[in-house]
C-alpha cells in the first residue's frame, strides 16, 4: 500500500493550482437561469483555453486522459481554490452526456458534440426520472415511436436540472413498444429547442428553480439520434455509471472537506465545548471520506456496487454538516445566505441519484449478499 | 510509483496465513469455554517481531503490515495481552532495556494490559506476573507488577480476569510521551476495534440468511437488510481511515497526527455501534451467553479504554483552502 505522488505529479499539482489561483472566478455562482448559464459556460471556456477542460475525457477526444492520480490531484487543488462547484449546469455534460458519447456514440454525434461540450459552448440536461417512475427507473413509460427515420415523442419527463437553459438533452425513453422493465429502451439526444418540447421549472424547498418538469407533445427526434443500438438503452444509460461515480464524485467528495474546513472557522469553538466535539467528530468523517475516496480509485473493488458505500456516506455526511452549520449560525439560521441556502439544497443528498434507502438494498443484496425482499 | 491501497502479495500471504492460523486456533467459539487464551502460537508465527527490521530478528514487514494483523486479532477476540505485549516492547526499547523488549519480541514472556483507576490500576487477563503496560491517556507507562497479587474482581460481563492493586504497590519501570510509540499504540487499538466491526458485521449477515421469521430469511427485510448496510458503511470508513492512517505513520508523513486522531474518533464507534446492531439482529438469541455476538461488545469496550479519543481541531488539515472562508469574504 501506497500514498505516493511522484515528483512529476507534484509538478503537476503545482501547475494546476497556479492556473486555479489565478483564474477562479471571485464571485459565488448564481443558482438558476441565463445568469447560471453564462457564468459555468464562461468557467468552462476559460478553463478550456487553459487547456484544464475535461482532463479524465481520453485525448483523442480533446481531454488529456489523465490517470487517478493525477485527477485526484487536480480536484484537490480546484476544490483548495475555491474554484466554482462541479455540480453545476455543466456536469451532465462533462461527466455523463460526454463520456457515454464517447463509450457508445457514432462518429458524427462525437465530431458534433464533444467538442461543443469541452469549449464550454452546449449544456446538457438529464431525461431519465418521470413521474412514476423514480426509484424503480425501469419502469418509465415515455414512448418513442419509430415513424420513418424518425422518434416521434410523448411523454414527461421530471427532476430535470437545468431543463431550462439546456440545449440538448440525454434521454431515456421506450421505444419498443409493450416492452417491459430494462428491455426496449432507447438513449436519445434530444435538442431541447424541437417544436412539442415544454419546460416547465419547479422551485425547490431552498427557493430556487434549478430543476423542471419536461412534456413532449409529439417531438421529432431523427433516428440518427439514437446513441448505441435501437432498445438498448439501459446499457448505455449504465455505461457511464463508472465514470460518473468514481470521477465525478471524487470532487463532489473532496468539496466536503473545504466545507468542514469552513464551518470550523466559522465556529471557533473553545476545546472542551459540545460544538468542539461536534465538529472534531465531523472533521474525523470528513478525513474518512476522503479515505475513502482515494480507496474507489487505488483500490480494485471487490464488486461493482462498492461505489455505494462511500456514496451513502457522502450524503448523509453532508447532511450532517449542513445541520451543524445551522446550529453554528445561531440567529442568522433564519436569514437566507450562502451556508442556509446550500442547508437547504442538501436534503436532496439522499434523494438524488439513488435514495438513500436504494442504496442501503444494493449495498445490503450486491455487496452483503442478502436475500432480495 | 504512484498512489496504490490494494494489498500486495507478501501482504495477502501474510494476512491468509494469520487468519488461518486464527480460524484453527483461535474460534471466537472457544471464549464459551472461558479459556484463558495461550500466545505461544501467535508469538511462534512472529506477531511481535512482525515490523523488526530482519537484521534485529524481526521478518521485515512494516508497521502496516502488524497493523492489519491486529485488525485480524480484532475479528477473533484475542486477549489484549497481544496489543499489551506489542506495545511493551516499544516501550522496553525506549527505555533501554534490550533484553526485555528482546524477551517481548520472542514471545517469551507476555505483558498484560493495564488502565488507571482512582489511586489504584486494573490488571487485565494478567494472573502471571509479567510486566503490564499502564494505558493512561497521552502516557504509556511499563510496570512491574512484584509478585502479582492483588484485590481479584469480576470483569464486564464475567469476561475478563481482572486484578486491582494500588498505584503505591507498583514499581514502574519505565514511561513515555513518546508521539511514535503512542501512535503505534493508537494504530493497533484502532485495528483491533476495526476487526471487532468487521466480525459483527459478517456473523450479523450470517445469521441475517440462515434465520428465517415469516416464512423467510429476516436478511430479506429492509429493516434488517439496511441495519447490515450501515454496518458496512462503518466498516469501510473505519478500514480506509486506518490504511490511510497506517502508511502515514509508516512513512512518517506530515499528515499522520491528523489521519490517527481523526481514526481514533471513528474506530471506537464503528466497534461498538456495529457488536451492538450485532446483537439486535441475533434477537433473543444475541442476548444470550451462548451467542458470541456480547463477546465482541465487551472486547470493544475494553479496546475503548486502552484507546480513547481527543479533540482534533487543533491539528492542521491535510486538505485545505489556501483562503479561510473569513480571508475570502
Amino acid at each position: 500500500m501506497r500514498l505516493n505522488f511522484t515528483k512529476d505529479d507534484e509538478a503537476f499539482r503545482h501547475r494546476a493550482r497556479d492556473w486555479l489561483i489565478a483564474n477562479v472566478p471571485r464571485e459565488r455562482a448564481p443558482h438558476e437561469g441565463m445568469p447560471a448559464r453564462r457564468f459555468s459556460l464562461d468557467w468552462l471556456s476559460s478553463c478550456h483555453e487553459g487547456g484544464w477542460a475535461g482532463i479524465g475525457w481520453p485525448a483523442e477526444y480533446g481531454g488529456q486522459g489523465l490517470p487517478p492520480d493525477r485527477l485526484v490531484l487536480w480536484y484537490e487543488e480546484y476544490v483548495r481554490a475555491r474554484a466554482p462547484s462541479i455540480l453545476d449546469c455543466t456536469f451532465v455534460a462533462l461527466n455523463h452526456a460526454g463520456p457515454t458519447l464517447i463509450a457508445c456514440g457514432t462518429e458524427e454525434q462525437k465530431a458534433f458534440h464533444l467538442p461543443l461540450i469541452l469549449s464550454g459552448r452546449s449544456i446538457w440536461c438529464q431525461g431519465f426520472s418521470e413521474p412514476g417512475s423514480g426509484s424503480d427507473l425501469a419502469s418509465l413509460s415515455t414512448t418513442g415511436t419509430i415513424d420513418g427515420d424518425h422518434l416521434v415523442v410523448n411523454g414527461q419527463k421530471i427532476w430535470t436540472s437545468f431543463a431550462d437553459i439546456a440545449d440538448y438533452q440525454e434521454l431515456l425513453i421506450r421505444t419498443d413498444p409493450g416492452s417491459k422493465r430494462h428491455k426496449g429502451l432507447s438513449w436519445v439526444i434530444c435538442d431541447m429547442t424541437s417544436p412539442g418540447i415544454t419546460v416547465r421549472p419547479i422551485e425547490n424547498m431552498a427557493g430556487v428553480s434549478h430543476f423542471a418538469e419536461v412534456f413532449y407533445d409529439d417531438v421529432c427526434i431523427p433516428l440518427s439520434n439514437v446513441v448505441g443500438a435501437l432498445h438498448d438503452g439501459w446499457s448505455v444509460a449504465m455505461t457511464t455509471l463508472a465514470f460518473e461515480r468514481k470521477t465525478a464524485a471524487m470532487g463532489l467528495q473532496l468539496e466536503l472537506s473545504i466545507r468542514i474546513e469552513d464551518l470550523i472557522a466559522l465556529a471557533e469553538p473553545l476545546p472542551g465545548t459540545a460544538t468542539y466535539e461536534r465538529l472534531s467528530d465531523l472533521r474525523a468523517e470528513t478525513a474518512a471520506l476522503r479515505a475513502m475516496t482515494y480507496r474507489t480509485l487505488f483500490r480494485e473493488p471487490r464488486t461493482a456496487s462498492d461505489g455505494s458505500l462511500v456514496r451513502l456516506y457522502f450524503a448523509e455526511l453532508a447532511q450532517r454538516i449542513h445541520r451543524a452549520t445551522m446550529d453554528v449560525l445561531g440567529p442568522a439560521a433564519l436569514v437566507d445566505s450562502a451556508w442556509t441556502h446550500d442547508y437547504l439544497e442538501s436534503y436532496s443528498e439522499t434523494i438524488a441519484g439513488g435514495a438513500a434507502e436504494i442504496q442501503r438494498n444494493i449495498i445490503a443484496e450486491r455487496i452483503l449478499g442478502l436475500p432480495r425482499e | 510509483m504512484g498512489c496504490d491501497l490494494n494489498h500486495g502479495e507478501e501482504q495477502r500471504q501474510i494476512l491468509d496465513a494469520a487468519s488461518a492460523m486464527l480460524t484453527q486456533s483461535f474460534p471466537v467459539s472457544r471464549l464459551r469455554e472461558r479459556r484463558r487464551d495461550d500466545l505461544d502460537e501467535i508469538s511462534v508465527f512472529g506477531a511481535f517481531s512482525l515490523s523488526l527490521p530482519e537484521n534485529e530478528g524481526g521478518a521485515g514487514f512494516t508497521l502496516v503490515e502488524e497493523v492489519l494483523l491486529h485488525v485480524a486479532f480484532g475479528r477473533h477476540v484475542i486477549t489484549s495481552r497481544v496489543l499489551a505485549t506489542a506495545v511493551a516492547a516499544r516501550l522496553a526499547r525506549s527505555v533501554f532495556d534490550a533484553g526485555l523488549a528482546r524477551q517481548l519480541e520472542e514471545g517469551t514472556i507476555a505483558a498484560c494490559a493495564a488502565v488507571p483507576d482512582g489511586d489504584s490500576i486494573l490488571f487485565i487477563d494478567g494472573e502471571d506476573a509479567g510486566p503490564a503496560v499502564l494505558f493512561d491517556g497521552r502516557r504509556l507507562a511499563l510496570l512491574d507488577r512484584g509478585d502479582g497479587r492483588g484485590e481479584h474482581l469480576k470483569g464486564l460481563g464475567h469476561s475478563l480476569a481482572l486484578t486491582r492493586m494500588p498505584k503505591n504497590a507498583v514499581g514502574v519501570l519505565g514511561e513515555t510521551y513518546n508521539d511514535t510509540i503512542l501512535a503505534v499504540s493508537d494504530l493497533l487499538v484502532c485495528a483491533q476495534l476495526l476487526g471487532i466491526a468487521e466480525a459483527t458485521r459478517d456473523l450479523a449477515v450470517a445469521y441475517a440468511q440462515l434465520r428465517r421469521q415469516f416464512g423467510r430469511p429476516i436478511g430479506s427485510f429492509q429493516a434488517v437488510k439496511h441495519h447490515c448496510a450501515n454496518m458496512a458503511v462503518a466498516v469501510e470508513a473505519a478500514s480506509s481511515l486506518l490504511d490511510f492512517a497506517a502508511v502515514a505513520a509508516r512513512d512518517a508523513r506530515a499528515d499522520a497526527p491528523f489521519q490517527l486522531a481523526a481514526l481514533r474518533r471513528l474506530a471506537t464507534g464503528a466497534a461498538l455501534g456495529n457488536a451492538r446492531t450485532c446483537i439486535q439482529i441475533h434477537g433473543g438469541i444475541g442476548f444470550s451467553a451462548e451467542a458470541d455476538a456480547h463477546h465482541f461488545l465487551k472486547h470493544a469496550h475494553l479496546l475503548a479504554r486502552l484507546g480513547g479519543t481527543a479533540g482534533m481541531l487543533d491539528l492542521p488539515a491535510p486538505l485545505a483552502p489556501h483562503q479561510t472562508i473569513t480571508e475570502r469574504n
